[in-house]
């Protein structure tokens, strides 16, 4: 009930922000609202669904007490990996599994990344701030040296690349991808054993030992899927950006996080949803785009940004 | 019993001092007075107040009610600088110094006898340190870290740097709790020292027999109230003794003597950090008590059982086959449950539901096609709840939102669910309501009943009593005494745990 109560109210902000928006927004010559029409609407999803991807992970290493800085330069990885791939020449393979490849290459190596994470965390108890500042600095190395410093342009052809950029940066495929993971992730969080473990081991981690729960593999778990959509949503980035970019997703790690704190977890762990992380999402992006349509500076909406994250965080807190 | 044959005013007298925690009441109406140039022992059971009194006249904890006096003036003591201001110096059982400063730096954090403006000069700092080193018999080096020195001798830095704050009355907490037998000894003379110089030292503990060597004086307290103030001279063990578990039984009648079975798990020479070659066997049907004071390696031995604590030496048997486990996950392979002592750090997830806390340990087979069904959780725990009496408005309630007795229950369900054929309950009463305690111990009774073996670890002996068959009585990590219910008194319980009487039994 009081859970019911706490998301109820993000939703209420939400709405607000959306009325908000709707009332402010600049009309089109016919007098339509220009933040009420569907292609606008559609464009907030399609913006919003990159750190909306890698947001849902962040729920679960937030709600296990840790944190996952390492995102936003593991996406560069992937958009690198995925363009190295789709660039190469591939004789006598069709286009879907040339594509399937180089997706499911690049999507690999983020996740086994997230794993190296896991890893060092949970076994050499090292706290996850400084394991994934780390694997920040050197991961970024990584995909800069792996593509020499430049970009990787894909898709101005009309060959496999370019295939690949028209299926994957189309709005239904990535807002679909990000509706499909948010369903996965809210089932594995609510519904599994796994999820359960996840929010236990966060709320009493010396609990949980005592209860005899896998501390150490759930942790690694937990980071492997931070690394598997972090990965996920680099295909999706180079696809959209017609480029594998070593330089991509910088700060990303910090957006997600504010989506996850906007949305109610804790950031001690235990506590949160992946609904709340959705609606955290929504929040920011909705406030992103009635700004930008009014034309407001960035770096203004930047203020009003850190506003709005520690607002959320105090509402919640008064509870 | 109180003596005022002496006509010396009192330095400090505590009047009325009420104070409750949540819904706990910790000291009821207790009153106590200091003389100048005494050692007066604050003596009582675990839980009987006695910290609880020290934090209050040491400003670190608020009392709800109750006037204190120094000197017979009334004295506000809001907060440790107050304290300070006051005279008043503590060294708490946890010392509160900081390991990775330096034993320089550790004498002038927060030392308001140290004028020093906000550079700390170490010249000065050293010239203003060597006296009261020197007084509690300390020579090292102000620049080494704290970290350095051996807990005996950080005790004595303790001192020297409440001396230094110019303290009058020196409040010492279970001061030889984790102190070796020489620093004990030292610790002693030290103690002698300075009341031979007219500082008041009220010295908190259980322990009997230090009580007789050191101090001149006891006050006794048991379950937060005063029972009274004795001469050391004028009184004997026995009688200080009686004072302090001298409650009535009120007690639901325990059930017709079980009949047991087969051993269900054996411990031979079991030896760990803290635990010395500990041996014994426990039945099936069987409840085995477990005394002993704070420290004697009651919950280490449920540690050792549960894969907590390396095993250093020593075999553990279950039904008769050697297990070693080396985590709480392969013990309750091998059948073996464990309710940890605190129930808040180490057993429940606080924010945490009912329903989630009570399935943890059986959550895998509360699934169907790799997802969680509520309804089978429900139903399962449903038929735990029932036995143990847990009341809470719904399943989906944080388990924050019960009262203790019932957040007890939620993590006794927890392992009912599981069924472990061993049950090791570290002291499950503690601080919770009479009603509960009840429900517990006929949950206790119904585990034996059923053929299950269950170790009972309590502070409370009437409880011991109560619902143990045996009672295995534990002291500085080894066995002091092993009693029969039947034969077993809560003096003799006693005087085993504080070796009062030696090991007569």
């Amino acid at each position: 009930m009081m859970g019911l109560l706490r998301r109820a109210q993000s939703v209420v902000a939400l709405l607000g922000i959306l009325i908000l928006a709707a009332i402010v927004s600049p009309t089109a010559s016919d007098g339509a609202r220009i933040f009420l029409e569907a292609g606008n609407l559609t464009d907030i999803l399609r913006q919003i669904s990159l750190i909306g991807i890698i947001s849902l992970a962040m729920t679960f290493v937030i709600l296990t007490g840790g944190i996952d800085l390492s995102v936003g330069s593991i996406l560069a990885l992937s958009t690198t990996l995925v363009a190295m791939g789709l660039t190469r020449a591939w004789q006598g393979a069709s286009y879907s599994s040339h594509i399937l490849w180089a997706i499911l290459a690049a999507v690999a190596a983020s996740t086994l990344a997230g794993a190296l994470n896991g890893v060092v965390i949970a076994s050499l108890r090292i706290q996850p701030f400084v394991v994934t500042l780390a694997s920040m600095i050197g991961v970024r190395g990584l995909a800069k040296w792996l593509s020499r410093n430049e970009n990787i342009d894909i898709g101005f052809g009309r060959d496999v690349a370019a295939r690949f950029a028209e299926i994957f940066r189309e709005k239904a495929i990535v807002i679909g991808s990000y509706v499909g993971a948010a369903a996965l992730f809210w089932v594995l969080l609510s519904r599994t054993v796994f999820g359960r473990h996840v929010r236990a081991i966060g709320d009493n981690e010396k609990a949980a030992e005592y209860t005899g729960l896998p501390i150490l593999a759930t942790r690694i778990w937990v980071y492997s899927l931070s690394g598997l959509l972090s990965g996920f949503a680099g295909v999706l980035y180079a696809a959209e950006n017609h480029q594998g970019n070593p330089n991509a997703g910088v700060a990303y790690e910090l957006d997600a996080i504010a989506a996850v704190v906007i949305g109610g977890t804790r950031l001690s762990g235990g506590k949160g949803s992946i609904s709340g992380t959705i609606v955290g999402t929504l929040i920011m992006g909705v406030l992103t785009n009635m700004l930008r349509l009014n034309n407001v500076d960035s770096n203004v909406e930047m203020m009003i940004k850190a506003v709005i994250i520690v607002l959320a965080v105090a509402v919640q807190r008064a509870e | 019993m109180e003596s005022d044959r002496n006509s010396q005013p009192d330095l400090l007298q505590a009047d009325g001092i009420r104070k409750h925690f949540g819904g706990v009441a910790a000291l009821r109406a207790v009153h106590f007075a200091l003389r100048t140039g005494e050692v007066h022992a604050l003596i009582g059971e675990n839980g009987a107040g006695k910290s609880t009194l020290a934090k209050i006249l040491a400003g670190a904890v608020r009392p709800d009610s109750g006037t204190i006096a120094i000197d017979g003036h009334p004295a506000a003591i809001g907060t440790p600088l107050d304290a300070q201001r006051l005279g008043i110096g503590i060294i708490y059982q946890e010392l509160d110094l900081f390991p990775s400063l330096t034993i320089g730096e550790n004498m002038a954090i927060g030392n308001l006898g140290l004028r020093e403006g906000s550079l700390v000069r170490s010249a000065r700092l050293a010239a203003f340190c060597r006296p009261y080193l020197e007084q509690a018999g300390l020579h090292c080096s102000l620049q080494e870290p704290l970290g350095t020195l051996p807990i005996g001798k950080r005790q004595l830095l303790a001192v020297a740097r409440a001396l230094s704050m110019n303290a009058r009355i020196l409040l010492m907490d279970e001061p030889t709790s984790s102190l070796s037998g020489d620093a004990v000894e030292r610790l002693f003379s030290l103690i002698r020292a300075l009341r031979d110089r007219g500082v008041a030292i009220v010295y908190v503990s259980h322990k009997i027999d230090e009580i007789f060597r050191v101090c001149d004086r006891a006050t006794v307290l048991r379950d937060g109230e005063t029972i009274g103030t004795v001469e050391i001279a004028g009184t004997t063990s026995a009688e200080i003794i009686r004072l302090m578990v001298g409650r009535d039984l009120r007690m639901t009648v325990r059930p017709d003597r079980r009949t047991m079975g087969d051993v269900v798990l054996s411990v031979e020479g079991l030896t760990t950090h803290k635990l010395k070659s500990i041996s014994f066997e426990l039945r099936r049907g069987e409840v085995l008590g477990v005394a002993g004071l704070v420290g004697a390696g009651r919950s280490e031995l449920g540690a050792a059982l549960f894969g907590l604590d390396p095993i250093r030496s020593g075999v553990l048997r279950r039904a008769g086959v050697p297990i070693a486990p080396r985590s709480p996950g392969e013990a309750m392979r091998h059948g073996i449950g464990l309710t940890p002592e605190d129930r808040r750090d180490e057993g429940l997830m606080m924010s945490m539901s009912v329903l989630e806390n009570g399935t943890l340990t059986v959550l895998p087979s509360m699934q169907r096609w790799g997802f969680l069904r509520g309804s089978r959780e429900k139903s399962a725990l449903a038929k735990v709840t029932d036995r143990i009496a847990l009341h809470c408005p719904s399943t989906d309630a944080a388990v924050e939102t019960l009262s203790g007795g019932n957040q007890q229950k939620v993590l006794l369900a927890r392992w009912l669910l599981l069924d472990p054929e061993v049950l090791f309950l570290d002291d499950p009463t503690r601080g919770i309501d009479v009603g509960a305690k009840q429900d517990i111990y006929r949950a206790i009774d119904d585990l034996a009943a059923t053929g299950k073996g269950v170790i009972l670890v309590s502070s409370e002996l009437p409880e011991l009593l109560r619902c143990c068959d045996r009672i295995l009585v534990l002291r500085d990590g080894q066995v002091a005494a092993v009693y029969d219910a039947a034969e077993a008194t809560q003096e003799k319980i006693m005087a085993a745990a504080t070796s009062a009487f030696g090991d007569r039994a």
